[in-house]
């Protein structure tokens, strides 16, 4: 054996491990956060796309259902679209993302108005009453049966006592229903919701209607709900910035980890370059020793952060909501993250120690 | 013997170092001659420069003035990867403190040290290693490392190190300063004996006369000149 590298991690198992989780870090980071995010988004996208009515409409800045938790559009665009040629029904939905009650992850609420919801959709009542007063929720079977929750429970949304009312299929938007008034209330957004549902008559084309909904309403913006899932598994520019932000601090964890890993037991062997630096050692082979022994960190870490990333999936997936995703593409991305920031993070020490001048690093103690 | 070659030649070699704004004059102009197949040894007080002087000859440290001719190439006009280079090729150290590298086995050190000198080509150099390892009597400590060897072995591991790849010169800094008068001994014979069976060039620095004294020539410096 003439493997400094391989001599260095053995001996100092603690800093070799400690490194690696360093990097495995980084790694869990980027496929859970990644794998979280598209699998919220895919699992919305195919509750989105349950719903009868054909068309969604909202205000041109909104990407679609799921994406802003505030409301924005004006009620008043119902009974505009309702006029409109080709439109048989429209109702106004108001979206809310909150922080999950119970578990980690976010949860959506829909205020709806339930008449008018129910002629745009094929929402049914599977059990219970309909939504009739303020104080009331409805489910649906998957909400009913991960919390726990029956008719005739309650639940607390935005500091209010909820009553489930009943329990409804199918799976359409939102896994919890209030009023449409009521969450404007809550929320102090008189008239005012997230988008509206448009039914088309039979014999109208959906693009028809669209065209004509834009010319009697322009600089608005129009969805066909049988392109939301795509939209979805697209990503949106919000969860892509988020995707991007996820990689880079997991790239930075990784690459401070191994400089500071590296930079640390460099110092300690400046004797040693001094050394290689007298057996004629070239710049080039001093940085690139360094940088074995980086690799070799980061594949430990890699493998270290698959380990727990999928361990972690299962664990989450089986104790609470969440769906995630577990991408090959993103497998593959965050091993290459891993391993790059790997190699960068010891460039700066290798580059710095090959640079020594070898009398000094020979006298040092 | 035959037409003597000469291996190394210093020409007014000097050597200020810059201590904050005092410059300290470590060399004061050297002019050294050594032939191919000599043992020189280099004796002088304490700070009379002869690290620094052994360093330069090396291609460690770039003098501030003067030249080194290695083997016909200047050293004191070259860059440093240039000197690594000439360094890779023709120069053997040999430390007072072994410094070997504590992780690696004996063999290991060894096996380093060929591949840094190899440079990527793989040169068979299991005959000559052999043929050191028993001069140096090492065969049976080879799966050692450092910390479980005699300082005598360490040290002989070290010239076996320094012995890698041919160099043309062996350079050693007091290679017995920190040994017993027992291991000093053998040390030194095989130092001897490596400069009469493979006529290895070999310069030492000591402070010990009877180190000196099986060398072929004292060279003795003062205060950064050659007095003798
Ligand atoms: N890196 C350095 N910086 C400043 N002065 C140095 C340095 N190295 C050596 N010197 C000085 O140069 C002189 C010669 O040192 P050195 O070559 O080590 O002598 P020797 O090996 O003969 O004891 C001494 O005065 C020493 O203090
Ligand atoms: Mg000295």
């Amino acid at each position: 054996m003439d493997s400094l590298v391989m001599a260095n991690l053995s001996q100092r198992p603690v800093r070799t491990i400690i490194s690696a989780v360093g990097v495995a870090l980084g790694i869990v980071l980027v496929i859970l956060m990644v794998g979280l995010s598209h699998g919220m988004l895919q699992e919305q996208g195919r509750r989105n796309s349950n719903v009868g009515a054909e068309i969604l409409f909202t205000r041109p800045n909104n990407y679609g259902p799921g994406t802003s938790s505030v409301l924005s559009l004006p009620v008043q665009y119902a009974p505009e679209i309702s006029k409109v040629s080709g439109v048989q029904a429209v109702s106004p939905i108001g979206q809310y993302l909150k922080p999950s009650n119970q578990s980690f992850g976010m949860e959506m609420v829909e205020g709806v108005d339930i008449e008018s919801y129910q002629k745009v959709t094929n929402l049914s009542i599977s059990e219970g009453k309909n939504l009739t007063t303020d104080d009331e929720v409805i489910i649906d079977p998957v909400y009913s049966r991960d919390k726990k929750v029956k008719v005739g429970d309650s639940i607390d949304l935005f500091g209010h006592k909820f009553y489930v009312s009943g329990i409804y299929q199918p799976e359409i938007g939102a896994r919890m229903k209030i009023k449409l008034s009521m969450m404007q209330n809550l929320l102090g957004s008189k008239d005012r919701c997230s988008f509206v549902f448009v039914k088309c008559k039979p014999k109208y084309s959906q693009e028809q209607v669209a065209e004509n909904i834009l010319t009697a309403l322009p600089d608005n913006k129009v969805l066909f709900t049988r392109e939301i899932q795509e939209l979805y598994e697209k990503g949106l520019p919000v969860v892509n910035v988020f995707v991007k932000a996820v990689v880079v601090v997991s790239i930075i964890i990784s690459v401070l980890v191994i400089m500071l890993a590296m930079y640390t037991t460099i110092i300690e062997r400046t004797r040693e370059i001094g050394v290689l630096k007298s057996l004629g050692a070239s710049k080039q082979f001093i940085v690139f020793e360094i940088e074995k022994e980086a690799l070799l960190i980061s594949v430990l870490g890699t493998l270290l952060g698959y380990l727990v990333a999928i361990t972690g999936r299962w664990l989450i997936i089986k104790n609470t909501s969440l769906i995630i995703e577990l991408e090959p593409k993103w497998l593959f991305y965050a091993a290459l993250v891993g391993i790059l920031s790997g190699l960068l993070g010891a460039l700066y020490p290798a580059l710095r120690v090959a640079n020594q001048d070898p009398v000094k690093a020979l006298s040092y103690e | 013997m035959n037409k003597m070659k000469t291996i190394l030649q210093t020409i007014d070699l000097k050597m200020i170092y810059q201590i904050g704004k005092i410059p300290v004059n470590a060399l004061r102009g050297v002019n050294l001659t050594v032939n191919e197949g000599e043992f020189v040894a280099i004796m002088g007080p304490s700070g009379c420069g002869k690290s620094t002087m052994l360093h330069i000859l090396g291609g460690m440290l770039k003098p501030s003035s003067g030249s080194v001719l290695i083997d016909g190439q200047d050293l004191s006009k070259m860059s440093d990867s240039s000197r690594t280079e000439l360094r890779r090729q023709k120069i053997g150290f040999v430390f007072q403190k072994f410094n070997l590298f504590p992780t690696l086995t004996a063999e290991g050190n060894i096996r380093l040290a060929e591949r840094i000198r190899a440079n990527g080509n793989h040169k068979n150099e299991g005959e000559r290693r052999t043929e050191i390892l028993r001069l140096l009597n090492l065969e049976g400590r080879l799966n050692h490392k450092p910390l479980e060897l005699s300082g005598g072995e360490q040290q002989r591991v070290a010239i076996a190190r320094a012995l890698v790849g041919h160099p043309a010169i062996v350079l050693a800094d007091e290679p017995t300063g920190n040994l017993d008068s027992e291991n000093s001994q053998v040390v030194l014979k095989m130092l001897q004996e490596l400069n009469k069976k493979f006529g290895q060039t070999i310069i030492m620095i000591t402070h010990s006369p009877e180190a000196a004294g099986i060398t072929q020539r004292i060279v003795q410096m003062r205060d950064g000149q050659i007095v003798k």
